[in-house]
């Protein structure tokens, strides 16, 4: 038994791939056929009010899946890395894990990359069935617009794992670990909002595979975001590292 | 070997421990006795390397992963089955998971290996704790309140676990419970209120502590000898502990040894026996720390000397 085959039974017995999985699933789902059928939705929701909207593009069923699976994918995703990253929630779980190794990147390192490869491989199956009715639907997305937008949205959900890593091993509990992440993950867009920051900010990295397939933006746009995330998440998780080992139990 | 110097811990303005110098021979089970908020937790914390000192030195003579230990009450993840558990716990320490079946057997958890520890007791929780802890054939054993939450029989398996440990291992094992650490300990600290008040082997606690006492059955009408025992200046104090019997309690043993037999004649009682009181731990441990309160000072901590920690 090692901390890699116990970072994928947590996975697995505690039916969290489900939640990770089942979100971006159903978006992946829900997305293009809410782009595909809008007006007759809401023509039907909202009796004799007519509705007019444009006809569908293809990068349209893509951003309807971005749209929902970055809020609600992103607050799962926070929810299950904060489950696995916070070991010192309970104290005794921290003791029996922390006095077995010689480093706490030894217990870190599984659960960041155990997760993030979940989250990673969920959100590309997301992305894969939103691509595929999409394409049955509506019609054929940009390919290469739709692989580097997947791609952008992994670097931004490693990014996540970090933050979350980083305020777990500071904070007191998985609850705390939840509240303070979200937080700054909420504040990155307000702040984004001003168009010079918001062009370098993580955040921006999670909305590339709603961009890209319709051409509003290039690849080469989100260069600078995507470096400075990539830079992000290694200084958060040596940050988790340095904080978890000087953190008393 | 296990050596603190000068080892302090403050959190605030609270000293939580003050200049405890612990000395652990190797090879030795060594009690840390003391009541609640004495300090031990915080002890066996600072040796694991779980807290920081604030001052003092510690060494201790053990790679780190010679050294396991064991919470008071331990917690695993729920959806593990024990097996798991022990496994992962020693292949954490030894890279193999060869000693499982070995130490769940020792354990008793054979039945319930394949379990998941969700569903585990109290004591069974304890049991795997215990499990966990020796799997790794560690040589610096830390075991806070180890059999605390156990039954009688888990306790008694335990305390065997423990003392069997002797000779191999280095077990620092704290408890409020004094009787088990009078069953398995051959050295023994009591701390209170973060000062070592006492350390030394167990039989120096029990002979240098206490208030010397001796127990007497009598035939007879028992006030008339109270009154009469009393009177002299040697005796202390007289209890009834039943209807013809009392606890003496004397200034010394030498001089109980002298008059006890006379003052007893002068009486005029019959004296069916008179025997010294056993001193227990309990009262050892008790005069210990009454007396330790009435001399120590808590305005007054020991100046602080930078923390350092040595593991070869």
């Amino acid at each position: 038994m090692t901390l890699w085959r116990l970072e994928w039974l947590r996975l697995v017995r505690t039916k969290r791939w489900i939640a990770l999985l089942g979100v971006y699933l159903f978006f992946g789902l829900v997305g293009p056929f809410g782009a595909r059928y809008l007006e007759q939705i809401v023509s039907f929701s909202g009796g004799d009010i007519a509705a007019d909207f444009p006809e569908p593009v293809p990068a349209d069923g893509l951003a309807q899946y971005v749209s929902n699976a970055v809020q609600i994918g992103t607050l799962v995703a926070v929810i299950v890395a904060a489950g696995s990253l916070a070991f010192d929630a309970v104290p005794e779980m921290g003791v029996f894990l922390r006095t077995r190794v010689t480093s706490v990147r030894t217990i870190l390192v599984p659960r960041f990359v155990v997760i993030s490869a979940a989250l990673i491989f969920s959100f590309l199956v997301g992305t894969a069935a939103a691509w595929y009715e999409t394409w049955v639907l509506i019609g054929t997305p940009d390919t290469a617009g739709v692989l580097a937008g997947a791609a952008y949205g992994a670097v931004f959900l490693c990014f996540v794992v970090a933050l979350v890593a980083a305020v777990a091993s500071a904070a007191p509990s998985v609850l705390n670990t939840v509240l303070i992440s979200l937080v700054i993950l909420l504040a990155m867009p307000l702040v984004g909002i001003v168009d010079a920051i918001g062009q370098w900010l993580p955040t921006h990295l999670a909305g590339a595979l709603a961009s890209l397939p319709g051409g509003e933006t290039s690849i080469a746009d989100y260069y600078g975001a995507a470096a400075l995330t990539v830079a992000a998440t290694v200084v958060l998780f040596e940050a988790a590292v340095r904080i978890a080992a000087k953190r008393e139990l | 070997m296990i050596e603190t110097s000068g080892l302090v811990k403050r959190y605030g303005a609270k000293v939580a421990v003050d200049s405890v110098d612990l000395r652990v021979e190797r090879g030795s089970v060594y009690g840390l006795v003391g009541p609640n908020g004495a300090g031990k937790t915080t002890v066996l914390g600072l040796l694991a390397g779980l807290r920081h000192p604030t001052a003092g030195s510690i060494r201790i003579s053990a790679e780190r992963q010679e050294i396991a230990v064991l919470a008071d009450t331990p917690r695993f993840d729920p959806w593990l089955t024990g097996r798991e558990t022990v496994a992962l716990a020693q292949h954490l320490v030894t890279g193999r998971d060869d000693n499982v079946d070995a130490v769940l057997v020792e354990a008793g958890l054979t039945d319930a290996a394949d379990r998941s520890v969700g569903g585990y007791s109290r004591g069974m929780l304890q049991r795997l704790g215990v499990a966990c802890t020796v799997v790794g054939s560690p040589t610096v054993v830390l075991l806070d309140e180890p059999a605390s939450a156990l039954d009688p029989q888990g306790r008694r398996d335990v305390l065997d676990l423990v003392a069997r440990m002797r000779g191999t291992a280095t077990v620092v094992f704290s408890s409020h419970i004094l009787s088990d650490v009078q069953a398995v300990c051959d050295t023994v600290g009591v701390l209170d209120q973060g000062r070592l008040v006492f350390q030394g082997p167990l039989e120096n606690l029990l002979a240098n502590s206490g208030t010397p006492e001796y127990r007497v059955r009598i035939r007879g009408p028992v006030e008339p000898v109270i009154r009469a025992l009393r009177s002299h200046d040697w005796v202390l104090d007289v209890e009834r502990t039943g209807p013809e019997a009392l606890a003496i309690i004397v200034s010394s043993f030498a001089e109980a040894e002298s008059g006890l037999a006379s003052a007893l004649a002068a009486a005029d009682t019959c004296v069916v026996s008179m025997w010294p009181g056993d001193i227990t731990l309990e009262r050892a441990f008790l005069d210990v720390t009454s007396a330790a309160e009435r001399t120590a000072d808590p305005t007054t901590a020991t100046p602080a000397t930078p923390a350092t920690r040595e593991m070869p």
